[in-house]
Formats: structure tokens, sequence, C-alpha cells
């Protein structure tokens, strides 16, 4: 008979509520600034409900009337250094870590709401209506309030979304050393998707300041927690990932907040990441002024029981049982509210001339500006400015012959050793000698706390660079292994770090490296073989550069560390064993951003390509005879394209071809002849002809790899055809 | 309800037709079968009969007018009807259903993703396929798969003419038609290097007469921008060409370019021909021309080597039952050929007629569309200009044209003695791809000998 003993978890799960002491003892201003911003946020909220039912709001509000006592009460336990993002039901979230900036000494219940608090609830209300006055000039609206000096460092409309990127917060500031934390809020709809989870796992396990704190309303929409998991106590979740967890009554403000304090002090001690449930209600449903029971999924007298545990209720009774203050008083505070709402709504609404009176409309000057509407998608380069720019036709230092992967590995030491900003991740970059290529060769030895080995969790670790990046004291590179898992970490990649500038109003910057490696030819088989630069390329906010020789890789790599827009840097497998002009101690340079490389003169063909196709449309000129133009693109994103060098060699050779070596359907030339077409359609004497690799992706046996991959023999074929 | 009459489908593959002339004003009363329009295509000039009986209510085209086929042209009904505006709109009436039902719409041979409307729609009767210029296989890794809508020689008049971007540009400039240009990339596309051949020759010839100007002692044009583009035209007229004038261009271009010739000369000794025809004309009471013995040898001739009664196709050589010869008709506008159906079966009288009444209606310009479709071979006879001989180009898809010059005196042996005889020479222009050289040979020993001894002609 076996035997069994009892295991117990080595992180602590507790239940944590506020007795009557408590409230009893609990510091009167604390008590005050609790009420009179639980007041704010409730009458903000129905304000924006109102709006909402006129039509005066494009797109959802989702209220979080019911559910303040959780955003109030762990708000006031932070610092105004300390970090919050949240998700799509962020407005509470947002007005307590930004009230908590702005009135620091706290809030009188009696007293009128300054004019720092006005200009808040203006700007706050102004994005929700999507207006130009908004703190992202209206781009991210309700779902996506940031102020970063506040420390509200961004709510996300993709549940799960934002939790990597506060992990990213917080190793910011465990590696400041400041005591600062980071407070990811979302809801129990988000405890089951990766993100969350991956982040769970990788915060625990990089002893991470981060409180994850899920405001457990009980509904994802209207699916009932305990239908979409076996442990609807969602706090534990935490302790199987090492994490210490505190559930409390989120109807009970003075309970969050001690339950908040434990969690911020220990995660201030170096104690690691903390997971708080509250237990909270939202009276609406989802979004919109309707209750949930109006949709059939709870009941009426569910919603009774929880509307009479109201956190506004609860405070104010114990204001007045303390003597603290008297009702009137109170009403005066909602009274006092009210009047801000309708004094900041007045600045942003007038009478609707073309209505009956009464009918409200937006005033025409407060909309942003429609030629605005891609107006800092990327960043200006002004970075740039001081940058030691030259292509190798300038450069003066010695050179020698060197292996491609030594370069990727020194140009990077290089930049660490200067540029203490700098941290790198990835799966096994630490050990086996620089990873599996070798491509961080030494780094570890030398940077032991800037050099990462991650969990296999991509889209938690490039989330958290994300973080990282949008925080600014510290500039995250991250290596993928493959490219292909670009597409396991997508959520992070594309809808986060690309979109984040450009959504937050076009001034954040986000300044990741992304090492991508193009495995394509090693053998991997149909899940590792891609060629990621068409994909990159569909995402607005990426640059993509795509170095072919060593020279090129550390200019490359030193101006994609020098920009501050995230850039991809491909590098392909093939290349890493492959040997070319290198410096010898000059790894300072950096390559011009937008300027591609005339790898050869020629006069009837135009070819294009990039990265490891370069050598091989090289051979397949040298073998045809060609009289071809060869461009090596080096920048790929459509903003970085070398127009110049394309125009010149189009308008004296009329015939394009693109070549690249990758899967048709992923492929990067499509968008590119296009572009061509529309640009040049008077000097083409022939459709823009492509090179790709088959329809299928990659397989494992050698001659089928072959075959699907795009080499010389394609373009020699492709060549002849041309110029018959 | 009123009668909207549209603007016919003349031949197949012609979207549209010019307005010429209208026979009727708006208010005329008309009975069913009066011509009431007259419509120009390229092939041929014809009056738009009423459909209905009535009064004329609306006329919706101006006179010059290229209405596309399908449109409405007039709106016949009675009386003080009005009419119903809606629908006089624009579009033209189900055109697709009654091409579909004529076949003329071919299953594209393509992945069933691609879109074969635009192409069909553009060019009824090309069909889509797949080329090797422009289609690599699935299983090819590389190139795209693209449609692309080939044409067939038949098909060609009006049809678009492929050129590439920088092509058009370079020819606008120069002022170049894309028509007077031979494009030699993949579907006959028109290509950089064409246009610069185009303009070096003009350069060339227009340094000739360039020179000749000068020694006339007024300044000629220099270089051959100022050729092509001569800002200031003085001494010559531009006549602008016909639709008729286009199509033989086009049509003959492409032959030239598409269908190898090779060339079979011939001379016949017609003295008993000539003393034939004569007897004919005086004895029978009608009137039969050289020309329509000659046809009638063709068809002879035809029936003798049936390999010549074919036309060329991409998949497949047509041989044909009956033989249909077409007849080289100047007119004042331009070259037509109506073609004589079952020429074979004719008697000369009857051909004799025929070929009358085609060329009485040829220069009134009122052939018939379906009157000048088809035929194996084209007879062009320039002998009454006094031509000896000559060589004329194949009217795709024809195999051939037999070129006539005219009957001479000559010098002639005959068994070993120099003679004076009438003496008329031929010349057979063959399209190799449907027909090889034996063939055509075996063809004109038989013509010729049937010219000869003519009799084989009316038995």
């Amino acid at each position: 008979m076996p035997t069994h003993r009892k295991l117990k978890q080595s992180a602590p799960w507790v239940e944590i509520s506020a007795s009557e002491r408590d409230w009893q003892r609990a510091d009167p201003a604390l008590l005050g600034t609790m009420y009179t911003q639980l007041v704010l946020i409730r009458v903000f909220e129905e304000f924006v409900l109102d709006l909402a039912s006129k039509s005066l709001i494009h797109g959802p509000a989702h209220s979080s009337i019911g559910q303040e006592g959780g955003a109030v009460g762990s708000g006031l336990a932070l610092r105004t250094t300390d970090t919050v993002n949240g998700s799509h039901r962020g407005h509470h979230q947002f007005l307590a870590k930004t009230l908590g900036y702005v009135a620091p000494e706290g809030l009188d219940p009696t007293v009128d709401f300054s004019g720092e608090v006005k200009s808040l609830a203006l700007k706050t209300l102004a994005e929700i209506c999507g207006l130009d006055r908004g703190f992202s000039h209206g781009r991210g609206g309700s779902m996506h309030l940031q102020w970063k000096e506040a420390g509200a460092i961004g709510t996300n409309a993709i549940v799960g979304g934002g939790v990597p990127l506060a992990a990213g917060s917080a190793f910011a500031h465990r590696f400041a050393n400041t005591g600062d934390v980071a407070v990811t809020y979302f809801g129990d709809g988000a405890t089951n998707i990766g993100s969350t989870l991956e982040t769970l796992n990788l915060a625990a396990a990089w002893d991470l300041p981060l409180c994850f704190f899920v405001e457990n309303n009980l509904y994802a929409v209207s699916t009932n927690v305990s239908e979409v998991t076996a442990e609807p106590r969602l706090s534990a979740r935490g302790p199987g990932f090492g994490i210490p967890s505190w559930k409390v009554d989120g109807m009970d403000p003075l309970a969050v907040y001690l339950a908040m304090s434990e969690a911020a002090d220990l995660m201030r001690s170096g104690g690691g990441p903390t997971f708080v449930e509250v237990d909270v209600y939202r009276y609406f449903h989802q979004n919109g002024p309707f209750p949930g029971s109006a949709f059939r999924y709870r009941t009426k007298d569910e919603e009774a029981e929880w509307r009479a545990r109201d956190p506004i209720q609860r405070t104010a009774r114990w204001l007045v049982e303390r003597g603290l203050f008297s009702p009137e008083e109170l009403e005066e505070t909602t009274s006092r509210a009210k009047a801000l709402l309708e004094e900041v709504g007045s600045v942003l609404l007038e009478q609707d001339p073309d209505a009956k009176p009464g009918v409200l409309r937006i005033r025409p000057d407060e909309w942003p500006d429609p030629g605005w509407v891609d107006v800092g998608v990327r960043g200006d380069l002004s970075e740039f400015g001081d940058a030691k720019l030259l292509d190798r036709a300038d450069f003066t230092g010695e050179t020698q012959e060197a292996k491609f992967i030594d370069v990727v590995a020194g140009v990077m030491e290089r930049r660490m050793s200067e540029d203490d900003s700098i941290v790198i991740m990835g799966e096994d970059i630490h050990r086996l000698g620089g990873g599996t290529n070798g491509a961080t060769k030494g780094l570890k030895e030398l940077f032991p706390d800037r050099v990462l080995g991650t969990p296999i969790s991509e889209n938690a670790f490039s989330g958290l660079a994300g973080g990282i990046a949008l925080d600014g004291r510290l500039k995250p590179v991250v290596e993928f292994m493959y490219a292909d898992f670009m597409w396991v970490a997508a959520d992070q990649l594309f809808n986060q770090i690309a979109k984040a500038r450009h959504m937050f109003g076009g001034d954040d910057d986000v300044p990741l490296v992304l090492r991508s490696k193009v495995a394509m030819g090693t053998g991997y088989g149909s899940q590792h073989s891609m060629d990621p630069a068409g994909v990159f390329a569909t995402s607005a906010g990426w640059r993509i550069v795509a170095p072919s020789t060593p020279f090129d890789y550390v200019g490359l790599m030193n101006s994609a560390l020098r920009c501050n827009d995230p850039v991809l840097v491909l590098e392909h497998v093939d290349l890493y064993s492959s040997e070319g002009e290198a410096p010898i101690d000059d790894f300072d340079y950096c390559l011009p951003v937008g300027k591609a490389a005339v790898r050869r003169e020629g006069k009837d063909v135009t070819i294009i390509t990039y990265l490891a196709m370069t050598p091989h449309v090289l051979d397949a000129v040298t073998e045809t005879q060609i009289d071809a133009d060869v461009i090596d693109l080096r920048w790929l994103d459509r903003a970085s394209i070398d127009w110049e060098t394309l125009e010149a060699s189009i308008r004296k050779t009329n015939n394009v071809l693109i070549a690249e070596q990758g899967a048709l359907g992923t492929s990067y030339g499509g968008w590119l002849a296009d572009e061509i077409q529309r640009r040049f359609f008077d000097w083409l004497d022939q459709p823009v002809q492509r090179v790709t690799g088959g329809i299928a992706s990659p397989s494992i046996s050698k001659v089928l790899e072959r075959a699907a991959i795009a080499r010389s023999d394609e373009v020699v074929a492709a060549l002849r055809k041309m110029v018959d | 309800m009123a009668t909207i009459m549209r603007m016919p489908e003349l031949a197949a593959n012609t979207p549209e037709a010019t307005l010429v002339a209208w026979l009727v004003q708006e208010g005329a009363e008309v009975q069913a079968g009066d011509p009431v329009a007259t419509v120009e295509t390229a092939k041929a000039t014809v009056d738009v009969e009423a459909e209905v009986s009535g009064t004329v209510l609306r006329l919706t085209a101006e006179e010059g007018d290229d209405v596309t086929v399908g449109r409405p042209i007039i709106v016949i009904g009675s009386k003080g009807e009005t009419v119903d505006e809606s629908r006089l709109s624009d579009s033209p009436e189900p055109q697709g259903a009654s091409l579909q039902s004529a076949g003329a719409v071919h299953a594209p041979d393509v992945d069933t993703a691609l879109d074969t409307k635009a192409d069909t729609k553009a060019d009824t009767k090309s069909p889509v396929e797949r080329t090797d210029d422009d289609l690599a296989p699935d299983s090819a890794p590389g190139l795209s798969p693209v449609p692309s809508a080939t044409r067939e020689a038949s098909d060609t008049v009006g049809a678009r003419i492929f050129a590439s971007p920088l092509a058009r540009k370079m020819a606008r400039d120069a002022g170049l038609e894309l028509t007077q240009l031979t494009g030699t990339g993949p579907n006959g596309r028109i290509r950089r290097r064409d246009v610069e051949a185009a303009l070096s020759s003009v350069a060339t010839s227009s340094a000739e007469s360039a020179q000749v100007v000068a020694a006339d002692g007024q300044p000629g044009p220099s270089g051959e921008a100022a050729v092509v583009r001569t800002a200031v035209p003085t001494g010559w007229t531009d006549i602008p060409n016909s639709k008729l004038r286009k199509a033989i261009a086009t049509r003959l271009t492409e032959s030239k370019q598409t269908a190898p010739h090779f060339y079979l000369r011939g001379t016949a000794n017609v003295d008993p021909l000539l003393e034939l025809r004569a007897r004919l004309n005086t004895e029978s009471g009608t009137r039969v021309s050289v020309n329509d013995l000659i046809v009638k040898a063709v068809a002879k001739a035809h029936q003798a080597v049936p390999l010549m009664n074919v036309t060329w196709g991409s998949e497949a050589i047509r041989q044909y039952e009956h033989v249909d010869i077409a007849i080289a008709v100047a007119t004042e506008r331009g070259l037509v050929t109506p073609v004589v159906r079952n020429a074979e079966t004719l008697s000369l009288t009857a051909l004799a007629e025929a070929t009358r009444d085609f060329a009485r209606r040829a220069r009134d310009g009122a052939l018939r569309p379906d009157e000048l479709d088809g035929g194996s071979i084209s007879v062009s006879n320039l002998g009454m200009f006094e031509t000896e001989e000559f060589a004329a180009i194949i009217n795709p898809p024809q195999a051939a044209i037999l070129a006539v010059g005219a009957a001479k005196h000559r010098p002639v042996v005959i068994d070993g003695e120099l003679a004076i005889a009438r003496t008329l020479k031929v010349t057979l222009s063959v399209d190799h791809r449907p027909v090889d050289g034996a063939t055509a040979a075996e063809w004109m020993r038989e013509f010729l000998g049937l010219l000869e001894r003519p009799l084989r002609l009316v038995v």
C-alpha cells in the first residue's frame, strides 16, 4: 500500500478581511481620501454611461460601477512612482492611480476639487470621448488610458495583454533598485489566458515586484467564472507558481487597502511577485447602461445582494459612525463631484445646433485633426542626431576576414560594455557557449545580471521586454531561437509592441530589439523554417533590418540598438558560418536608416533581395552573365525602404526581380512589388517578377526542404525568363 | 410599350460600332424592316432595320458616335407615347447570356479561384488559358501564377494591344500608335525594344526623306524626335484611319507576324481559258469574268487537294467539307473580302452572279458581317491594273491567298518551238503552319492544269 505525505505549496495563500477594529482605527485622512475617490470615480463613470447612452462616446464604455473598492483600496497603498496597468475595464484603476499622483496628500470630502483634479477629469473624459485634449489625443479612448508621468502605464483591450508589459515595468523597477512595484489589474476572464499564466511563472522565476491583481467580478461578459474553471477562487493560482496570494472582499475598500499594503511591503522588500484577488461586482452589463440581469445571465436578486454591500455606502457609514463627517457633508461630496463632471463636460460638449434643445454634440474644435491619423506610427529618428553614421565606403577603420557569428557576439559585447541599460534575454542564451548558435558567446560571463535565460514563454518574455522598452530606463534585446515562434508571441509583438507608440499618441518610445533567427535549410522542418520579414512588414510599428555581411551586421545592430522604435534584426543561420570583411576594433558605427546597398551594378535587370538570398543572387548573376543591378535592401520595413536607390536602378533597367527564399504565403516581396508597380509604372518593361520559396513551409526531408527554398538556381531560371 | 432597339453585335468580338447616319428622324413612321440607321464596324457598313412598326420616339445616339454593343439607339412606339427613361440606362441588355449560349466563353483552364469575369467581358472570345510565359505550374516555386488572356488569330480585331507600361509611355512620347508597332514579348507584348526598333527605322527612313527635302532647298527635320512629332504639319494631310483601315492594318500585320508565309509561283497558258470565256459570254448569254473562272479553278483545286482546304488553330488544323473562297474587292474605303460559300457546288453562272453581287455591295458598303467571315483561301486579282505578278498577305486564319496578275501575250515554248501565247502569272502565299510545300505544289500543279485545260471548269 502506497504511503501519502501531504505536500504544501511553498507560497502562502490567505484570505484577509478588515475587522471593525480596523475600520475604527484607520487613519481619518485615509478614509476621507478613500471616500472622495470612490465618489468621484462613481460619479465619473455615471457621467460616462450617460454620454454613452446619448451616443456621445464612440465604441464601448466598460463601466466599473460597483468595482471601485478594489481600485481605490489598492491604489491608496501605492506610491506615485509605482506603476499600474489594466484592462478594457480600467477607468477606475486609472483614476485611482492618477488621483494619487495629482493629490498625493489625499482628498478631503468637504473641500472643493483642485484644478489638478479637474484637469485630470477633463483629460480623462476627453480621451474616453476620443478627443484631442485627451492623454493620447483621443487615439486610445476608453480602453487605452495612459499617463506615464502618474505611473499609469496604459490600459489594454486585449484580455491579459497588459500583464507581460507590467512585468517589464516591474523588471525596470527591480533593476533600478527603487523599491517601486508594478500592479497589473485584470479580470477573472484574464486568469485563463496564456499571457497571464506565462507571466505568473516568469515574474516568480525572476522575483519581479509585480502584483497580479484580479478583480473577480464573476463574469467574463456573461460567462460565470465557475463555468470556465474548476477553481473559481482565482488566487489559488498564485501558490501554484510560488507566488504569495491574498483573497479579499473587494466591496470592503479598507480590506483591500490592508491586503495591498501587505503585498506591497513584501514586493518592496524583494519578496518577488504577489497575487491579490478581490471579489467585486459590476452593477452593469459588460458595457453600456443596462444591468446584467437585463441580459438574463444573472438575477436581479443577485444584483440587489451585491448592491447592498456597496463600497461607497460602507465607507460613508464608517465615516459617519466615527463622527468624522455628517451625512450631509458626505452628500455634498457627491454634489461637488457631479458639478465637476458637468463643468468638465461643458468644456467638451455643446448644444447640437441641428437638434432639439438638450441634445448635445462634441464641440467641433475638440476633435483631433484627421490629417494626424498616421502621425507617430514610428519615431522621428532624432536619436540618430549624434550617431556615428557611415557606410562601407566611408569606413576608415581596419578590417579583417571574420566569421559572421563572431561579429554578432562581438558587437553586442561592445554595446553592453558601453551601455549599462542593455539587457538581453532568450531561451538558452546564457548557456551553451552563447546560445544554440554562439550568438551571445561570452556575454553571460561579462554581464551576468543583464544576460537572462528565459522560460519557454515567448509571449511573456516578449511582452516583458516590451514593458521594459516602454518604461525607458533599460533597452531590451530579445532573441527568438526560431522565427516561427513569433506566432506564439504574436499578441505582444503585433498588438502591443508594434502599436503602443501610435495608440498612446505617438510619443512613447519603444526601443526594443528582437533578434530572430531564420533557420531554413537546417532541417528543422515546417515549424522552424520561416522567414518572418513578410509578416513583420505588415505591422507598421516595426522596423526591420536584414544584414547579409559581417560589416553590415555591426552597423545595423548598432542602428537597431540606437533606434527608439522596435527593430527586428533578422539573422540567417546560413550566414552565421560565413566569413566576410568585418571591423577589427571599430564596432561603434551605425549604418544609416533606410539605406540599401548596391552589391553589383548592371543595366538590364534590377534584382532586389536581402539577407542570405543576397549571395545566391550574386551567384546567379555570375552564372547567367546577365547584367544586373543587385540591391541588398538591408532595411525592409515600409518606412525604411531606400526608394532613391530603387528608383535610380529601375529607371535604368526597367525590369525588376524581387528575390527571397521563403514560402510564398508569408513572403515579403508582395507589398514591395505592389508599391513598385504603382510608383514606377511607366518605367516598367514587364511585370515585377518574383522569386520565392514554395507554397508549403519547408519539410524535414533534405530534398524536399531544398525544393521548398529558393536559392541561386531559382534566380537563374527567373532571370533567363526575364531577358528572353 | 415602346420597343428599344439596341446596337446589334454585327460580328463576333465587335464591342462597339459607329453610328454613321440616321435614315429616319424622330417622329417618323416606320414599318418593320425599314432601314433606320447606317452602322459601321471594322468589317462592314450595315443598315439597321426597324424591328417593329411604329413612330420613332427617340434617337439616343448622334451620328458619328461610337456606340457600345447593347446600348439603346432608337425607341419605336406609338405616337405620343412617353419613353421610360430608366429603360434607356446604359446597361447593355443581357449580352452575356447570348454569348454564353453561343459557346463563346471558353471554360477557363485555370484555378477556380481566378476571377475570369473581367477577361471574358473585355474579350469575350478569348479563352483564358495558361501560357508558359506567365504561369508557372503550382509545383514550381518562385513564380506566382497569374492569369493571362491569350488571343486567337481570328479574334484580334479590336482586341487590346499588349504593351508594357514603359513601351506605352515611350510610344506616347514619340507619337507612335501602338498599332504601328510589332510586339516581340510574351503574348505579343510590345516592349521597350520594339518601340526602339520602330523609332530607329523611322529615324532611318526620315533621314532619307530629309535628304530629299533638303535637296529641294527646304529645311528638313533633323533627328528622330523631330520626325515623329513635328509641330507644324505643312505639305501633307493626315487622313484619320477608319475602322476598316485599322482593321486591315491590325489583321495583316498580325498575319505577317504570326503566319510563316512561303510562296509558290506559277504561269499558265490561258489561251484556252480566254477562248472558253468568250464562248460562254457569247453563247450562254451570261457574263463570266476571268476571275470567276479562276475562282472556280481554285474551288476545283481545293477539292482535288483537300489538305489545302484548311485553317490553322493552335490545337488543331480545321479541314472543311465545302470550299469557301474569299474574293478581294477593292473599294474606296479599302479592301474587303466577301466569302463565296460552297464554291465547288456553284455553277459558273451562279458563281459569277454571286461575285458580281458581292462586288457591287462591297462598293456600296452594304455587305453583311456574316458574308465577311470564314473561308480557307482568298483570291486577289490585280490583273485589271496590268500588274504582272505580285505576292499577297494571307488573310488570317485562312491558309493561303492566291495573287493573280494580268493575262498578257508572252513568248512561250510549245513543243520545243518558240510561240506567242497569253499567259497568266500567279503567286500562292501559303501559311506553313497548316500546309507544307509539297501539298501546296501539288495544288499549284492541279490549279495550273485546270486553267490550261479549262473544260473541266464547266463540267
